[in-house]
C-alpha cells in the first residue's frame, strides 16, 4: 500500500530540508515518489509538521534496575501526578506497556535502555519485548566486573583477550553498544571507598579509572562497534566535578567517546554556597573535544526516582533521598542504587542544576554533539520531554521559570543572559538525527527514501508544551500508531544489537572464570533469539571491521 | 483439548472474580497469566507468595540492600545464617558460600567467619569457624539481641554463655568488611526482617553489609518480577478495578476463595519439583505438568514442565536474576502453559465479541 503524507512542512535536519512537501510511505520505508501512481492512503498534513520519529538516547526503561525501582516505589506515578506531572496516578503507569505507549503518542519510535547488566541481560530483553510500538536497543554494562579488571591488571593489561571479552559480551547479550558506568569506582565500593577519583586505582587490581575507560575505547573501536563507549563519569553529582568532566574529555585522546548526563558534571564550586554553574567551562571542552557527543541528563522539578549502576553514587546520594528509603543493591559487576528524589524549585541546588541543564544545550556549538536527554527517570520522568522543548525554543518561557527560582540559584547561572531559542531543525537533530547517528541506526532520525517509515507529525503552536506533549499523527514501520496523540494501533517493535566477532578461546575462558567464581555456567544467561515469540525480533546492526 | 480450553474459557469468562493462582511456572507462563488476569479484571497469586509478599512490603516501606550470590560467596567475611528456613531449603547452601578456594579479591583482612542464629542443628563447612546462637530463645529474640549487640546497646540475660556469644557476635560484625544476613523471609516475621535491614543500614555507614534473601520456590521471585514489570506491582495483585490494586491480605487466594470474594481459580503448576500446594475444597481449572487426580468439578490441563519440556525462562538464585534453562527432553509435545493461557484468552476473546 502507498501512503502520502501531503503538504507538511518537512524537517529533515540530516538532509538539510526545511521545507512544505510530501512524504510517501510503502512496505515500511519511506519512497521516493512513484511514477505513475496514485496513493492508496492520503493523509493531508498541510500546516503540519513533520519529522522523522523520536530517537532517545539514554533512558532507563527496563531491566533488573528499573524493576527495582519499581518495586521500591510503586506510588511514583500517584506522587508524581499529585505534583502535576502528566501522568495517570497508578502504579501501571510505569509499566512495561504503559512506557510504549506514552513514548508513542509524543512521536517517539526508538529509545535505547542504557544500563543492561550483563549477568541479566534476559530480564532486560523480556521487558523490552513487553514495551509496545517503539523499536528498542540496550546498551550492555562493564568495567566494574573482575574479570574485566582481571584483564586491566596493572603491569599485566592483556587487550586482545579485552577486546575479546567485550565482543562476547555484546553478543551473548544483544546489545547494541557499551557502557562504563564510574570506571572502577563500583569495585572500589567493594572495599568500602566512598569516593572515586579519574586516577585513583581500583584495588587490588591497580588499573585507573582511566586506564579502564582508555581500554575499552580501544576495545570498541578495534570491534568497530558503531556506537562509541558510552560513559557515565566519575564524580558525579558533585560541586567542582567540571574539573572531573574536562580531565575525562581531554583523556580521550581523539578517539569517539559518548558521555551520559552531562548535566550532572556540570558543578563549579564558586559562590558563597561553594557550588555555582560549570557548564561554560564544560561546554567550551566538549566544543573542542570533536570526538566526543554528550547527553544532557536535563532535571526537571517534581518528583523522580533516581536508578543507576554507580552504586557509589547512589550510596552517597541515599542521605538525600525522597521519601526516605532506598536500595543499594550490591550485584556483580557494578550493582545498582535506587533513591527515590524529588527536585525542588525552592532549592538553590535543585534550581542551578536546572538551570545547568539548559545551558549546556543552548551552549552547544554542535548541536549533533550535544542530545537530548533527562536520563529517565533521574533528572526527570521522560513524560517532561515536551516541557524542555518548551523551554530550550522559547526564551520567554525560561524567564517565567527563572522568576520563580531562588534569586541565589539566578545568581550563580548565566542561564538569564541566553537568548538563543533552538529551532525545529535543531530540536530534530538533538531528538532524531544525531542520536540514530550516534547510534548507528542508519535507518532512522531522518526522512530520506530508504529510512524506515517512523514518523511523527505535529500541530506548530506557539506552546511547544501542547504541541510536542501529542502528536497528530505518528507512524511506526509504515503503520499509522498514533492518531491526535493517542495510539490507535499496538504493534511489536524490534530489537538492535550488534554481533562482533570474537576468538573462541575467550568462551572456554569466561566459562571457566564463572564455574570457578559463581558456579555458573555462561549460557543461563545468554540471551536467545526465542526470548519473544515473535520470529523477528532481532535485528543485527552491522559492525563498521 | 479445545473443549476442554472452550469449558475453561466458559467458567473464566462467567466468573465475578477469578483468582489466578499457583503461578508455578516460568517467565511466559507469567506474562500470559498476567495478560488474562488483566483482561478478566482478576487477581493474581502465587503459591509462595506468603515470604515474598512480606518481603515486598517492607522494601516498599524502608528499602533494601540486597548482595548477589556472586558477591556473598566471593566477598564475605562474615555470614549470618538465620533460622532453620535457609538450610532446610538449599542444604548445599554453605558449601557454596564457602566452596574451599579462594574467591574473588575481597575487602579486609579477616578470615571468614559464620554465625547461625537459631539454625538448630547444622554441619558447617571445613576449616570454617562458626558460632552458633542458639538454646531455647526464640529467633526474633535472636535477632533482636544481635542487633542491640551490633549497636552496642544494652541487654542482659540469664542464659550467660549466650549472652556472650551474641555480644561476640555483635563485636564481630562491627569488625567485618563485609557482613551478609542469610534468611528466607517465608520464615521471618515482618518486624524481624525491619530489625535485620535496620542493623544493615547501621553496619553500612562504616562498612560493607547486605542481606542474602532465600529465593522463594516455584519460580516466585521470577513471577513476582515479571509482575512488576508489568504491571507496577508483585503478585497477590487485583485488577478488578481500572487501575491495578496490591495487598497482601485481600488478594490472596485462599482467603479470596474461602470468605467466597473469588467464584473461579485457574492454578497453574508447570514446574520441576515439590507440587504447588493447592486449597482444597475449591473447584479449580489446574494447568499441570504433574499427574493429579481431578477433583469433582476440576478441569485439568495437562502442560509441559518449564526447563524440562520446553526451554524457559526462570529465577535463578546463583545470577541473582532470571536466567535460561534449557530443556531437558527433547521433542515433547505438550504445549506451554503460556501456549494454554493465551489460547483461553483467544477463546474468551472470541465470546466477548
Amino acid at each position: 500500500m502507498l501512503t502520502q503524507l501531503k503538504g507538511g512542512r518537512i524537517i529533515d535536519p540530516a538532509h538539510d530540508r526545511d521545507g512544505v512537501g510530501d512524504l510517501y510511505i510503502e512496505n515500511g520505508r519511506i519512497v521516493e515518489k512513484p511514477e505513475g501512481r496514485e496513493p492508496d492512503e492520503v493523509h493531508d498534513v498541510t500546516g503540519k509538521i513533520v519529522m522523522a520519529g523520536a530517537v532517545d538516547v539514554h533512558s532507563h526503561i527496563a531491566g533488573t534496575n528499573v524493576t527495582l525501582g519499581r518495586q521500591l516505589m510503586p506510588e511514583l506515578p500517584l506522587l508524581a501526578a499529585e505534583g502535576g506531572q502528566p501522568i495517570l496516578p497508578s502504579p501501571a503507569a510505569w509499566g512495561s506497556y504503559a512506557t510504549g505507549i506514552r513514548y508513542a503518542e509524543m512521536g517517539y519510535t526508538t529509545v535505547i535502555e542504557p544500563a543492561m547488566i550483563p549477568t541479566h541481560a534476559i530480564e532486560a530483553h523480556a521487558e523490552l519485548a513487553a514495551i509496545p510500538i517503539i523499536d528498542v536497543a540496550a546498551l550492555v554494562i562493564l568495567g566494574n566486573d573482575d574479570y574485566t579488571l582481571g584483564l586491566l591488571r596493572k603491569g599485566k593489561a592483556k587487550s586482545d583477550e579485552l577486546r575479546d571479552y567485550v565482543a562476547w559480551t555484546l553478543s551473548h547479550s544483544k546489545a547494541l553498544g557499551l557502557k562504563v558506568i564510574n570506571a572502577g569506582g563500583s569495585e572500589a565500593f567493594k572495599f568500602n571507598a566512598r569516593t572515586f577519583d579519574l586516577d585513583e586505582e581500583v584495588p587490588e587490581y591497580g588499573v585507573t579509572s582511566r586506564g579502564i575507560v582508555e581500554a575499552m575505547q580501544k576495545a570498541v573501536e578495534d570491534l568497530g562497534v558503531p556506537h562509541p563507549p558510552h560513559v557515565h563519569c566519575n564524580n558525579l553529582g558533585i560541586a567542582g566535578n567540571v574539573e572531573t568532566a574536562v580531565a575525562t574529555l581531554e583523556a580521550t585522546q581523539g578517539r569517539p567517546i559518548h558521555f551520559a548526563h552531562v548535566q550532572f558534571y556540570g558543578y563549579g564550586d564558586e559562590g558563597e554556597k561553594g557550588f555555582s554553574s560549570g557548564a561554560p567551562r564544560l561546554m567550551e571542552a566538549v566544543n573542542k573535544h570533536k570526538n566526543a557527543t554528550v547527553d544532557v541528563g536535563q532535571v526537571m522539578f517534581g518528583q523522580t526516582i533516581t536508578i543507576s549502576g554507580d552504586i557509589l553514587r547512589q550510596f552517597d546520594g541515599r542521605r538525600a533521598a525522597n521519601p526516605k528509603k532506598w536500595i543499594i543493591s550490591q550485584g556483580d559487576g557494578n550493582g545498582t542504587g535506587v533513591v527515590p528524589y524529588k527536585y525542588k524549585s525552592k532549592s538553590f541546588v535543585n534550581a542551578l542544576q536546572w538551570a545547568i541543564g539548559l545551558e549546556i544545550f543552548l551552549l552547544a556549538d554542535d548541536p549533533w554533539r550535544v542530545l537530548f536527554s533527562t536520563d529517565h527517570p533521574n533528572g526527570a520522568l521522560f513524560i517532561r520531554y515536551p516541557e524542555i522543548f518548551h523551554l530550550l525554543m522559547d526564551r520567554d518561557e525560561r524567564a517565567r521559570w527563572l522568576d520563580g527560582l531562588p534569586e541565589a540559584a539566578r545568581q550563580m547561572s548565566n542561564l538569564a543572559g541566553i537568548a538563543r531559542e533552538l529551532t525545529l531543525s535543531e530540536l530534530a537533530v538533538i531528538t532524531r538525527a544525531a542520536p540514530a547517528k550516534l547510534l548507528g541506526l542508519k535507518d532512522r532520525g531522518h526522512l530520506a527514501p530508504g529510512a524506515i517509515a517512523d514518523i511523527a507529525v505535529y500541530t506548530e503552536q506557539k506552546n511547544k508544551t501542547k504541541m510536542f506533549s501529542s502528536a497528530d499523527l505518528v507512524f511506526k514501520s509504515g503503520n499509522l500508531v498514533v492518531r491526535k496523540g493517542k495510539v490507535v494501533r499496538v504493534t511489536w517493535g524490534r530489537c538492535y544489537h550488534v554481533e562482533p566477532g570474537f576468538d573462541p578461546q575467550i568462551e572456554k575462558r569466561v566459562k571457566a572464570f564463572y564455574d570457578r567464581y559463581y558456579g555458573v555456567d555462561p549460557s543461563w544467561f545468554g540471551v536467545d533469539n526465542a526470548i519473544t515469540h515473535r520470529p523477528d525480533r532481532f535485528a543485527t546492526v552491522p559492525c563498521l571491521n | 483439548m479445545d473443549s476442554t480450553l472452550e469449558r475453561a474459557a466458559e467458567l473464566l469468562a462467567r466468573a465475578r472474580l477469578p483468582v489466578i493462582g499457583g503461578l508455578f511456572t516460568d517467565i511466559n507462563g507469567a506474562t500470559a497469566a498476567l495478560s488474562l488476569a488483566e483482561k478478566l479484571g482478576g487477581v493474581i497469586d502465587h503459591a509462595a507468595s506468603a515470604g515474598m509478599s512480606r518481603a515486598s512490603r517492607v522494601m516498599r516501606e524502608t528499602g533494601v540492600t540486597p548482595a548477589s550470590f556472586g558477591e556473598v560467596r566471593n566477598r564475605t567475611d562474615t555470614v549470618v545464617v538465620i533460622g532453620e528456613g535457609p538450610l532446610a531449603r538449599d542444604p548445599e547452601l554453605l558449601d557454596r558460600l564457602f566452596p574451599g578456594e579462594p574467591g574473588l579479591p575481597r575487602p579486609g583482612k579477616n578470615k571468614r567467619e559464620l554465625i547461625l542464629v537459631g539454625c538448630g542443628k547444622v554441619k558447617t563447612p571445613k576449616g570454617v569457624p562458626a558460632s552458633a546462637l542458639d538454646g531455647k530463645t526464640s529467633v526474633p529474640e535472636l535477632v533482636a539481641l544481635l542487633a542491640a549487640a551490633t549497636r552496642e546497646g544494652r541487654f542482659d540475660m540469664r542464659d550467660k554463655t549466650l549472652c556472650k556469644k551474641i555480644e561476640a557476635a555483635g563485636e564481630r560484625l562491627r569488625r567485618s568488611a563485609f557482613a551478609v544476613f542469610v534468611y528466607d523471609p517465608a520464615e521471618l516475621a515482618e518486624p524481624v526482617l525491619h530489625t535485620v535491614l535496620e542493623t544493615v543500614r547501621l553496619l553500612v555507614k562504616t562498612t560493607r553489609a547486605a542481606i542474602f534473601s532465600l529465593a522463594a520456590p516455584g519460580n516466585g521471585e521470577g513471577v513476582n518480577l515479571c509482575s512488576t514489570w508489568t504491571c507496577g506491582l508483585p503478585v497477590r495483585t487485583s485488577f478488578a478495578r481500572e487501575v491495578p490494586e496490591n495487598n497482601k491480605w485481600a488478594y490472596e487466594t485462599e482467603r479470596l476463595l474461602k470468605s467466597g470474594e473469588a467464584d473461579a481459580l485457574l492454578w497453574i503448576d508447570a514446574l520441576e519439583g515439590a507440587p504447588a500446594e493447592r486449597p482444597m475444597g475449591v473447584p479449580a481449572i489446574v494447568l499441570t505438568s504433574k499427574p493429579v487426580k481431578a477433583g469433582r468439578g476440576d478441569v485439568v490441563i495437562e502442560v509441559g514442565e518449564a526447563g524440562v519440556d520446553h526451554d524457559a525462562a526462570l529465577f535463578l538464585p546463583p545470577i541473582a536474576g532470571i536466567g535460561l534453562v534449557k530443556a531437558a527432553r527433547a521433542n515433547s509435545n505438550k504445549p506451554t502453559a503460556a501456549h494454554v493461557l493465551n489460547s483461553i484468552a483467544a477463546l474468551i476473546d472470541q465470546r466477548a465479541a
